[in-house]
């Protein structure tokens, strides 16, 4: 069985109808990962031992005949910064190098539930700070689709594996883009649902008010069964929402865009974008108006402007705040000192790299009195009135088209020399997570070179399932893409 | 020079709640293993989150409507950033701007005289960890080491800020004793000094002739009432001498050494912390609806004050008399069970404050825990009411149902005054074989040589003895005088 060309669906259909077991499909995923990661680097923990454990439990279930979850021996892997109890969870980072937590994330126990099988865990930028995953302790992810450009990041090594076809789906975590802007640099489907959908619980904080766990699959479908596995309430995250979910797979099968009325982003500077990206955006809109939807042209004024200003603020403020738990006395890194103050300091230094040290020292500074008045009190301001800009686009369509990225997939090593270029990256995933809306990126197919592009599309806050039934529209016509097919060993 | 003295409390009080504020952890962690009632949460492990104990914020919101507070609606929690071992999180979760009681007020009576201590505000928030350094006095400094125990990390903490309205140690003491007695009335917290779950900082500072605030100065680390007066005598004398020799105070924070009798500098407003406070984005904020805090203010029991005053006026006791009694709601209820009894008022108060309370501190015991039910001490008083047992007897016969945990009318047996008021036969019966015994005495009195008395008094005593204690001494002391006349 090729396992590398099913999709979760036809997988979870496979191991229910009895064709293949759930242990064919996780092993085949972990000998490929043994086999071909040498060259991506994308899972840096295998999970072999447990994905043994979980694959047999489901074929046990389908032997006995009884119902297994709608993800029923899927192999999948998780972004590093995902608890899993008693396997290594590092964040990228040599400040939880050898960390075993006592506990699974939400997420992770949820797609158990839903049957699927945990077979890795995925490369990231060190702490989820970056867009190239370039900062990791394990050393730096290459792009399946051009070994010499990076995935993007901070979720580089969920989506490098899946478009690797090591696995059908990853999960990742998405603060300010980074689950979307690595789908949009490896050619597959990312998603950031809305914040409040999925539980963070067990999630390894980077900004509590803008990650959110996302998905990147092969395709839309698939992505509407990890949605339905993920979003449901926890006791355990009182801000993850108690709303009753709608059904994220029937808004898929029955994705039609006739009536709506679809916004497209206008009043950027559409020459500072690659140029096969604002193809690739036009090229969606036409998709939608062939499929009967009403276009409208829509301009974000203050969003556009302030956006990624606004963005670092509000999350290096709070990972400031997040990552003071890492002091080398309860777990991680730890460094002897000769007093306790100068113990912290040996031990953070020495544990978090260059980028996450500039973020913490940055986000300190914005939470200082006096900076804090002149600096992250209007961020939040800014923040206020970015949703509001949302809210009232909102009232006139049902759905946003915009670039998601506005750079192809960058050569290695480019964006080290100039972070802040690397933060402007930022300007079209950011807005999302400031106002805590939905967002997929979707795949529109590749450059002549072979590199993906793609487009954005947004809905109001848990308007997941409508956004789902959307993109799929799209994926429709464009074609969902196909991983990278890998015929011999490196 | 007269200066005035102006002093402001911080209290934190433990709230009663079976687990921690931000987690399921017991609360239960005195003398328990270091770090064993810890969880991901209260450790701050990666990935952890908080999340609220509905009970804490009941609690909080009760303690809130007892001090008059204005409970707020949509409250929030900050985070409060510091480096230090016992922080795991390296920030304390508490509430800064949106605090969930605002205002409110306390009367307090000290020095005899009534008085209203405003109140700032109270607020929710999580303690920290306990360091323990292996030094022979428990002190830090020459410590080589610090260990940790986060069992009391993450309990939870109402902190009650007052405004500056106190004006003297005995004010402040008051006022600390009320706030006691009220967390205790509405079981809010133990309010024990002793084991922690009621702390005090306290601010003060001397107010100049113009009648504007001088420096303030805050005194922490203070553990029982006594070490709060003397600290703060010690530290009004310090300040008005300090002036007096034309010094100027610093804004300072000072600890109380208890062994020496002496503050200490601790850090200067220059060295104060920069917090960092940062709404706490982990935890939804708390709706706090008017139909909720109704429910909670329907559920309360009566106030200590209300109940003090509802004594003198429904029972005719005095003001201290009903303070002793309201001090404890449970020697309250107990009292007003004695009464419903049957036992007059002032007689149920006068035994409960000689009687009861002697027995209770010689044994070193709570009311919760004397052995006589009301009902059954309300009988005993009832006999004495209708003369069938004397004062001592019924001491006694008390005494017999304590000690042996005898029931009355078993206590009645053992004691010997099973047979009930003495008869005036018997009375004369005992009188004549005084006298058959002690005719020199006798002798004397019917001579009318006993000028002073004493004789009649010595008899007296003799025949009370006989009796034991069966007789009422009016009516031994009327018989005896009828019978010497004779």
């Amino acid at each position: 069985m090729d396992f590398q060309k099913l999709s979760a669906r036809e997988i979870a259909a496979g191991v229910k109808a009895g064709k293949f077991t759930a242990v064919e499909a996780a092993r085949d995923a972990i000998e490929r990962i043994k086999k071909y990661d040498k060259k991506y680097n994308s899972i840096v923990t295998l999970c072999e031992e447990r994905a043994m454990a979980e694959a047999e439990a489901i074929d046990a279930a389908v032997a006995r005949g009884e119902e297994t979850g709608p993800l029923a021996g899927v192999p999948y892997a998780v972004k590093d910064n995902f608890c899993t109890q008693a396997i290594e969870t590092t964040c990228g980072s040599k400040m939880l190098k050898g960390w075993l937590p006592p506990y699974d994330a939400t997420a992770v126990k949820n797609m158990k539930e839903a049957g699927a099988v945990l077979v890795g865990k995925a490369n990231m930028d060190e702490f989820a700070m970056g867009s190239t995953t370039e900062s990791s302790v394990f050393g730096p992810t290459l792009n399946p689709r051009d070994t010499g450009r990076v995935p993007g990041g901070s979720s580089g090594g969920s989506a490098a594996a899946v478009a690797a076809g090591f696995v059908p789906i990853a999960l990742g975590s998405d603060t300010g883009g980074s689950v979307r802007q690595p789908a949009a640099f490896c050619g597959v489907q990312g998603m950031k649902p809305s914040y409040g959908q999925i539980s963070r619980y067990g999630i390894v904080a980077y900004a509590s008010s803008l990650d959110q766990v996302g998905g990147l699959t092969k395709n839309i479908a698939d992505m509407a069964l990890v949605m339905e596995a993920l979003a449901k309430p926890d006791d355990n995250d009182t801000t993850c929402d108690a709303y009753e979910r709608p059904s994220f797979t029937a808004a898929v099968s029955g994705a039609s865009l006739a009536g709506k009325k679809i916004a497209v982003l206008t009043g950027y500077d559409r020459d500072s974008i690659d140029k096969p990206l604002v193809e690739a955006a036009d090229r969606a809109v036409e998709i939608c108006r062939a499929a009967g939807a009403e276009i409208i042209e829509a301009s974000l004024p203050v969003t556009m402007e302030h956006t990624v200003a606004c963005y670092y603020m509000v999350a290096l403020g709070d990972a400031s705040s997040k990552l003071a738990c890492y002091d080398g006395m309860r777990y991680g890194h730890h460094e002897d000192g000769k007093n306790l103050s100068e113990m912290y300091k040996r031990s953070r230094m020495e544990g978090f790299g260059e980028e996450v040290r500039r973020r913490i020292l940055v986000g300190t500074c914005i939470l200082t009195r006096g900076y804090y008045e002149n600096y992250f009190v209007p961020a939040t301001k800014v923040r206020q009135l970015i949703s509001n800009e949302f809210k009232e686009l909102f009232k006139k369509a049902d759905a946003l088209i915009c670039p998601i990225v506005p750079a192809l997939a960058y050569k290695r090593g480019l964006v080290e020399e100039d972070p802040v270029r690397m933060y402007l990256g930022d300007v079209f995933t950011t807005m999302a997570n400031l106002a805590g809306l939905p967002s997929v990126s979707i795949n529109l197919g590749f450059t002549p070179e072979g590199l993906p592009t793609c487009v954005q599309m947004l809905a109001p806050r848990f308007g997941d399932a409508e956004l789902l039934s959307c993109a799929a529209v799209i994926e429709n016509a464009a074609g969902a893409p196909e991983p990278v097919t890998e015929k011999e060993g490196c | 020079m007269s200066r005035n003295v102006v002093i402001g409390l911080e209290i934190h009080l433990q709230l009663k709640t079976k687990t921690k504020l931000f987690c399921g952890c017991s609360t239960d962690y005195i003398g328990a293993t270091p770090n064993t009632n810890v969880c991901p949460i209260c450790l701050a492990v990666p990935g952890s989150l908080p999340v609220i104990n509905d009970h804490a914020v009941d609690l909080a919101v009760k303690m809130g409507l007892g001090l008059h507070c204005d409970i707020k609606d949509k409250t929030r929690f900050h985070r409060k950033h510091y480096f230090y071992a016992d922080l795991p999180k390296a920030y304390q979760i508490t509430q800064y701007e949106h605090a969930i009681a605002q205002g409110g007020y306390l009367d307090i009576v000290a020095d005899g005289k009534e008085k209203r201590v405003h109140l700032d505000h109270l607020h929710l928030e999580e303690d920290a960890g306990k360091l323990v350094h292996p030094t022979s006095d428990g002190r830090l400094s020459g410590a080589a080491y610090s260990l940790v125990d986060y069992n009391r990390g993450g309990m939870p903490l109402s902190e009650i800020v007052s405004m500056p309205d106190m004006n003297s140690p005995a004010e402040a003491i008051a006022y600390i004793t009320q706030i006691r007695q009220l967390a205790r009335y509405l079981e809010v917290s133990d309010g024990e000094m002793e084991s922690g779950s009621l702390r005090v900082d306290v601010n003060v500072s001397l107010s100049n002739a113009d009648g504007s605030l001088g420096t303030r100065v805050e005194l922490k680390n203070i553990n029982s009432l006594k070490s709060i007066e003397r600290a703060l005598e010690y530290e009004i004398a310090r300040q008005n001498r300090v002036l007096d020799e034309g010094g100027q105070l610093v804004q300072e924070t000072r600890l109380w050494d208890d062994a020496a009798g002496v503050t200490r500098s601790m850090r200067s407003k220059e060295g104060a912390r920069d917090y960092r406070y940062y709404a706490e984005m982990d935890l939804a904020p708390i709706d706090a609806k008017p139909d909720y805090v109704e429910k909670i203010r329907a559920a309360m029991p009566e106030m200590p004050w209300d109940k003090r005053a509802r004594f003198t006026e429904q029972y005719g006791i005095s003001f201290e008399e009903s303070q002793q009694l309201t001090e404890q709601r449970e020697t309250a209820d107990y009292f007003e069970a004695l009464v419903a009894s049957g036992a007059p008022a002032v007689k149920a108060a006068n035994w409960m404050r000689m009687e009861v309370q002697r027995i209770l501190r010689d044994a070193g015991m709570e009311i919760t825990d004397f052995p006589v039910a009301a009902k059954e001490l309300g009988s005993l008083i009832a006999k004495v009411e209708s003369r069938d047992l004397s004062n001592t007897q019924a001491k006694d016969v008390l005494g017999a149902m304590y000690d042996g945990g005898l029931s009355l009318d078993a206590a009645l047996k053992k004691c010997g005054a099973a047979g009930g008021r003495l008869t005036a036969e018997a009375l004369c019966a005992v009188i004549s074989k005084i006298f058959a015994e002690q005719p020199g005495a006798v002798e004397t009195i019917k001579n009318g040589a006993d000028k002073k008395g004493a004789k009649q008094k010595f008899l007296q005593g003799l025949v009370m003895r006989e009796t034991r204690g069966s007789a009422d001494p009016t009516e031994v002391a009327k018989t005896l005088a009828e019978m010497l006349a004779k």
